[in-house]
């Protein structure tokens, strides 16, 4: 049936949860492409065919008509697919660019394909001149803060830093109190997390 | 109208509607067809995706017929219980389905149906999901269309973040794409 691949591709975009990527499907892309070509192909040789068949023929509605049409909206219909599954990764990799800033994790992005690594860099570079133009982080949580401070335990070693008030040693499961804008982004790495009190 | 780009939409257009073909058609290898020319004759019953058969429909090359999941069992079923029939496994997509098919088939009731259809289940589905636990879920959630499925998770949702909004806790989280594969630690 027409059409079959494509919509896999859309499903297999569905499939995965909200805001997570699944492996870019090289294969089955360039599978739908390929089609896309066959249709063309056959819809070329039917027009070629009504030409021969004289003017009179054209606009008439016979048999030949109707498989051009046929395989136009098999066409249309593909590219609906491919572009959507485009355009959703290309949505979720945006939404990448807010939540983890600049560097993206290897597990993440061995599944994107190469213009779509290229994206992700150009998009979250544009954000971080647009911030550092405003000078302000606008990433930042919404909600405004009790106490400017958190207490938060170290998951992972991160080493000797320069905060914004202090140095501070972040050694593997130190527990201690950090500006919240310091702690927000080893948050979201997970890095560190935050402990209520 | 809506947008170009919509998973759901596209996949509700992929759904099979049964068809009839008024006009031949050359060319078209769509069907296991006994000879090289590749033709449909006049009056051959196939099922096309939706997508397909909408467009032919509208130049009038072929006549939509409607799709078994609003045949007249369902519509009883509806009737008698709405709540607790299987529309997920007649079609995943059955709002959206019968919200297109509609205009085609011109058929007046299926409006209705759907209506019925969808409060009943409506109270139902937010009821669910207020209440019930997390593994009495599975067997309930296997009935629902890819509308209510969403529609479940919503209700859901909020019901825990109201939760979680009343004992407080922490604000902040790991970045939820991160949270999936862990790195091994060495």
């Amino acid at each position: 049936m027409y059409g079959k691949k494509a919509s896999e591709l859309v499903k297999e975009f569905a499939s995965s949860e909200p805001g997570q990527l699944s492996a870019f499907n090289n294969d089955l892309f360039s599978q739908v492409l390929e089609e896309c070509n066959g249709h063309l192909l056959h819809l070329q040789s039917l027009l070629r065919k009504m030409q021969e068949d004289g003017p009179d023929n054209q606009t008439s509605r016979n048999a030949d008509h109707f498989g051009a049409l046929m395989h136009h909206l098999s066409i249309v219909r593909n590219k609906r697919c491919l572009m959507a599954y485009v355009y959703n990764r290309a949505e979720v990799i945006q939404h990448l660019g807010w939540t983890i800033e600049r560097v993206l994790p290897e597990e993440i992005e061995e599944k994107l394909s190469n213009p779509e690594k290229d994206y992700f860099k150009n998009h979250s570079a544009t954000l971080q001149s647009y911030m550092s133009e405003l000078d302000l982080d606008l990433a930042v949580d919404m909600v405004p803060p009790k106490d400017p401070y958190i207490k938060v335990r170290v998951l992972e070693e991160i080493g000797n830093v320069v905060l914004s008030d202090q140095f501070a040693n972040l050694a593997r499961h130190a527990i201690l109190f950090l500006r919240r804008t310091d702690a927000e982004h080893y948050i979201s790495q997970g890095l560190m997390e935050e402990l209520s009190s | 109208m809506t947008n170009y780009f919509d998973i759901d939409d596209i996949l509700a257009e992929d759904e099979l509607v049964p068809a009839t073909f008024r006009e031949a058609t050359n060319g078209v290898g769509l069907f296991d067809s006994t000879d090289d020319t590749n033709k449909v004759e006049p009056g051959s019953k196939v099922e096309l995706p939706f997508w397909l058969a909408q467009e032919l429909h509208l130049r009038q090359a072929v006549t939509v017929n409607v799709p078994p999941c609003f045949n007249k069992r369902t519509r009883e079923e509806i009737d008698a219980d709405a709540a607790h029939v299987d529309l997920r496994n007649r079609c995943p997509f059955f709002y959206e389905l019968g919200y297109k098919i509609a205009p085609l088939v011109g058929d007046k009731t299926i409006g209705r149906v759907l209506l019925i259809a969808f409060r009943t289940r409506y109270k139902e589905v937010l009821i669910k999901a207020h209440t019930a636990a997390f593994e009495a879920t599975a067997k309930f959630l296997s009935l629902l269309t890819e509308e209510e499925v969403k529609l479940y998770k919503a209700a859901q949702s909020s019901a825990i973040a109201f939760k979680k909004w009343r004992k407080g806790g922490p604000r902040f989280q790991k970045a939820s794409v991160l949270g999936r594969k862990r790195k091994p630690i060495q």
